[in-house]
């Protein structure tokens, strides 16, 4: 198992239904782990791998919406489909808000099952992807100077350089310099683009 | 005539007629020898009175010496009648004494007739003729005293000692009366008797009057026997009176036996015949004139019946213990009725069961009135328990969606690895055996809950009290997990069964677990835990198995332990207060106890006791559930601390039932 190969996890207490629900996913192709409680799959718990969390609400000891929190604690990017076998509606309600993936009731029908693991997927893979982007984008940003970034922030606010020059206390050939610095390190070629990848970082101007 | 002739006469004439009445009582009542007895001293004390006023009267020598020689045969006899009277009558006086004076008395009489002209007198010189006491004249003789009349005189001592030591005994004995009447009046005239050796030897000069000494006696003998008369009198008027109230209380036993419609029996063990009043005769559809016995008797009974009526009868001849048994007679005309019979086995001096008696009551109607009673208790408990249910409802349905999510998955999965081209039997073949297990699973759910809602007849199974705790176990599983309890059991082991309906004791324990968790609804996830505990009770020598339901909620109000188990008393704000009212009556109607008490440290624990199933009657126990195999509603929630013996004490770890997870 790879961290490019996505796994479904699947955490119920209930035998007969893990078994069964492991194997109708692993017949349509996925590959599947399977945990009889909450405490079995933290134990193994790896972020790096791809895929998505199918969890038994009502459990013993720790339960559904226990483990969605110690997750998002953890900062899991995990999508988690949620399986009930009673359609307790403010259960529900706290597993959306709280990020769940979908809420689906017992017995449940493959189809949307498969429907809901794939979107949890694609999913997990998107947001993966942009956590991928994020990195490379905050790896540049990483290595900017102090006055290199001072320089961006007001770059990005759209200051000429004239003014971030009287702004910063120097003369304008210098903060050409490093604007072209920037503009490398940044790997961008116009200020458009610069703008666009600062924002997703959450990066504004002065 | 003068008043000696009078008083003598009256004397013997009054000892006549004492002598004729007891003569007559002796003829009347043979078997009594003391009227007889009496008799002869009276008519003997009569004839010395009649000597004793010829001799008064003798003219001549001769004649005087002639009624002094024959004097003596009726003193002999009087003295005899004496002796035999004290020991007959009185019991009393030593025997030795007895025999001597007996024997002393008749030596006398024979050598009074030896001697001549009799044992006082040598020879009679002459007689002296006076007047006495202003009377007639009278005679007495002067003459030579016999030495051998001294044998006389030591009788007469012999006989004073042989009367106080009689009058002693008997006041010794208690009786009082009858020694200072008896006993007094025959010392007395013992010692009265001595005036006769003196008038012999001639030192005091009067006339004999020997009769007067004795018939003071035979006064007090007729009086101490009349007393007796009387007594039997008295006795015969009460027991007169006594068997007026037998027959009074017999009426009344008979009306009140009328009024109860009891229908009194006997029952000859050794002849096997019945009697059977004909109000009990009617009871039974028997004809009043039909012949009764054992077997007529069993064929009245119910067949169903039958071995229970005839086990009660057969302990009761083995142990002597009371005969009770409620049975039903199958009339001729095809009805039914109820009859209780009660009775007691009478032994023979052989310590062998002789007959039974006793009394059998129409309780058809009571019987009815218990099973309107027993109706209505199962709807409540009915209506009880389908509120339950609804309550429970989202547990239910979560326990039935749990199978069929297993056969959905697994039957869609069958689906595309067939899709899929690829296929492994192996996989197919666990998958079907998946789906049949879960299968039976749902039906097992399904099954359960028709068996809660059925509205019908309570059923006697005879049951172990363990598998009703691990069916509520399962029922209440999905519950439990959703409330975040966890259940410890600690079930002992070779528990004896119980006789009970499944359903209804599975109720009240349900009833029982849903308060415990109600009441530590409010408690932290750690505080959630229940303790069920089975084990045995033995209490004034019965023994009862128990089950126990232990939360650590908050504890019941002293006031309030009561009123708990009463019909509307409700603390919950959506309760009806009827759960703990028909658990009660659930248990009672099983001859069991449900309370509660407080725990020394935090919340209350629920008991219930049952009384253990006799072992050699009852269905045969139902035991689909071994202990061993407590998988299901293990799941977690519910933990088994090991198997505890009945006692109560734990056995050693890893003999009990572990974990087990599925």
């Amino acid at each position: 198992m790879t961290a490019l190969t996505p796994t479904v996890f699947i955490v119920d207490d209930y035998a007969p239904v893990r078994r069964s629900i492991s194997r109708l996913l692993h017949a349509a192709g996925f590959a599947v782990a399977a945990f009889a409680s909450a405490d079995e799959f933290l134990a193994q718990f790896d972020p790096q791998i791809m895929g998505c969390l199918v969890l038994d609400v009502a459990m013993p000891a720790l339960d559904g919406l226990e483990l969605q929190h110690i997750l998002a604690e953890a900062g899991s990017l995990l999508p988690i489909i949620f399986l009930t076998g009673t359609s307790d509606i403010p259960k529900s309600v706290q597993a959306m808000k709280h990020g769940a993936s979908d809420f689906l009731t017992k017995p449940v029908n493959d189809e949307d099952l498969l429907a809901a693991v794939h979107a949890a997927i694609e999913k997990n893979r998107a947001l993966r992807h942009e956590q991928a982007q994020l990195s490379e984008i905050q790896a540049r940003l990483a290595t900017l100077t102090p006055r290199e970034r001072e320089v961006l922030e007001y770059v990005v606010a759209g200051k000429l350089n004239k003014q971030i020059a009287g702004n910063l206390g120097t003369v304008e050939q210098t903060v050409k310099v490093h604007r072209a610095h920037v503009m490398e390190k940044m790997r961008v070629q116009s200020v458009a683009e610069l703008v666009r990848l600062t924002q997703r970082c959450g990066i504004n101007g002065r | 005539m003068s008043w000696i002739t009078i008083v003598w006469s009256m004397n013997a004439a009054a000892c006549l007629t004492l002598a004729a009445i007891y003569l007559l009582v002796w003829c009347k009542q043979r078997q009594d020898p003391a009227h007889l007895l009496f008799s002869v001293t009276a008519v003997a004390a009569a004839a010395i009175a009649a000597f004793e006023l010829e001799m008064m009267h003798a003219e001549t020598v001769g004649q005087y010496e002639a009624l002094m020689r024959w004097i003596h045969v009726p003193v002999w006899v009087l003295v005899i009648s004496f002796v035999s009277f004290v020991r007959l009558y009185l019991h009393a006086g030593r025997r030795w004494l007895a025999w001597s004076i007996c024997g002393l008395r008749t030596l006398v009489l024979i050598l009074n007739f030896v001697f001549t002209p009799n044992l006082n007198f040598r020879h009679i010189t002459s007689l002296r003729h006076f007047s006495w006491g202003g009377g007639e004249i009278i005679s007495v003789p002067v003459g030579v005293a016999n030495p051998w009349g001294l044998l006389s005189s030591v009788s007469l001592l012999l006989l004073l000692i042989f009367f106080v030591d009689a009058t002693i005994t008997v006041w010794r004995r208690g009786d009082q009366r009858r020694a200072l009447v008896v006993g007094g009046s025959m010392i007395f005239g013992a010692i009265l008797a001595w005036h006769v050796p003196l008038v012999i030897w001639g030192i005091i000069d009067i006339p004999l009057f020997l009769c007067f000494a004795y018939s003071g006696i035979v006064a007090a003998m007729a009086y101490e026997l009349s007393y007796d008369l009387l007594h039997a009198a008295q006795l015969s008027r009460r027991l007169q009176e006594s068997e007026v109230d037998l027959r009074e209380t017999q009426e009344r036993m008979e009306l009140a036996a009328s009024a109860a419609k009891l229908g009194m029996w006997m029952w000859d063990i050794a002849r096997n015949e019945i009697w059977l009043a004909d109000k009990g005769r009617a009871l039974f559809g028997f004809a009043p004139s039909e012949k009764l016995d054992l077997d007529r008797f069993r064929s009245a009974v119910h067949p169903e019946d039958r071995e229970l009526v005839f086990q009660a009868v057969q302990n009761s001849l083995r142990t002597g213990a009371e005969y009770e048994a409620e049975y039903r007679v199958l009339l001729p005309d095809g009805q039914l009725r109820w009859i209780a019979g009660r009775g007691r086995v009478e032994f023979n001096s052989n310590g062998q069961p002789a007959r039974m008696r006793g009394a059998s009551v129409d309780i058809t109607k009571r019987k009815q009135a218990e099973e309107l009673a027993a109706r209505q208790r199962n709807e409540m408990a009915h209506l009880s328990r389908v509120t339950m249910l609804g309550e429970l409802s989202g547990s239910i349905a979560h326990e039935l969606n749990l199978p069929l999510s297993a056969i959905l998955c697994n039957a869609q999965a069958a689906q595309r690895i067939l899709a899929n081209g690829k296929v492994d039997h192996t996989e197919l073949r666990e998958i079907l055996n998946e789906v049949i297990s879960e299968d039976k699973r749902a039906c097992e759910v399904i099954r359960r809950l028709r068996l809660w809602l059925k509205k019908g007849e309570v059923q006697q199974h005879s049951l172990r009290i363990n598998n009703v705790v691990q069916d509520v176990l399962r029922l209440l599983r999905s519950d439990l997990i959703h409330q975040k309890v966890i259940v410890d059991c600690e079930l002992a082991r070779n528990l004896p069964g119980i006789i009970g309906d499944p359903v209804q004791l599975q109720q009240v324990l349900v009833n029982l677990v849903v308060n415990a968790c109600d009441a530590i609804t409010n408690r932290t996830i750690p505080e959630r835990r229940l303790l069920i505990r089975t084990g045995i009770q033995n209490r004034n020598g019965s023994s009862a198995v128990t089950v126990s339901v232990t939360d650590r909620g908050g504890s019941i109000p002293e006031e309030k332990m009561e009123q708990i188990f009463e019909p509307f008393f409700t603390t919950k704000p959506k309760g009806m207060g009827l759960g703990l009212s028909v658990c009660r009556t659930i248990i009672a109607a099983h001859r069991g106890k449900l309370w509660a008490t407080n725990n020394a440290d935090c919340g209350a624990t629920f008991h219930f006791s049952l009384p253990i199933a006799a072992p050699d009657k009852g269905a045969p126990i139902i035991d689909t559930n071994h202990l061993t195999n407590m998988q299901c509603c293990s799941h977690g929630a519910v933990r088994h601390r090991g198997g505890v013996a009945p006692n109560g004490v734990k056995a050693p770890r890893g003999s009990g039932y572990d974990v087990t997870k599925d």
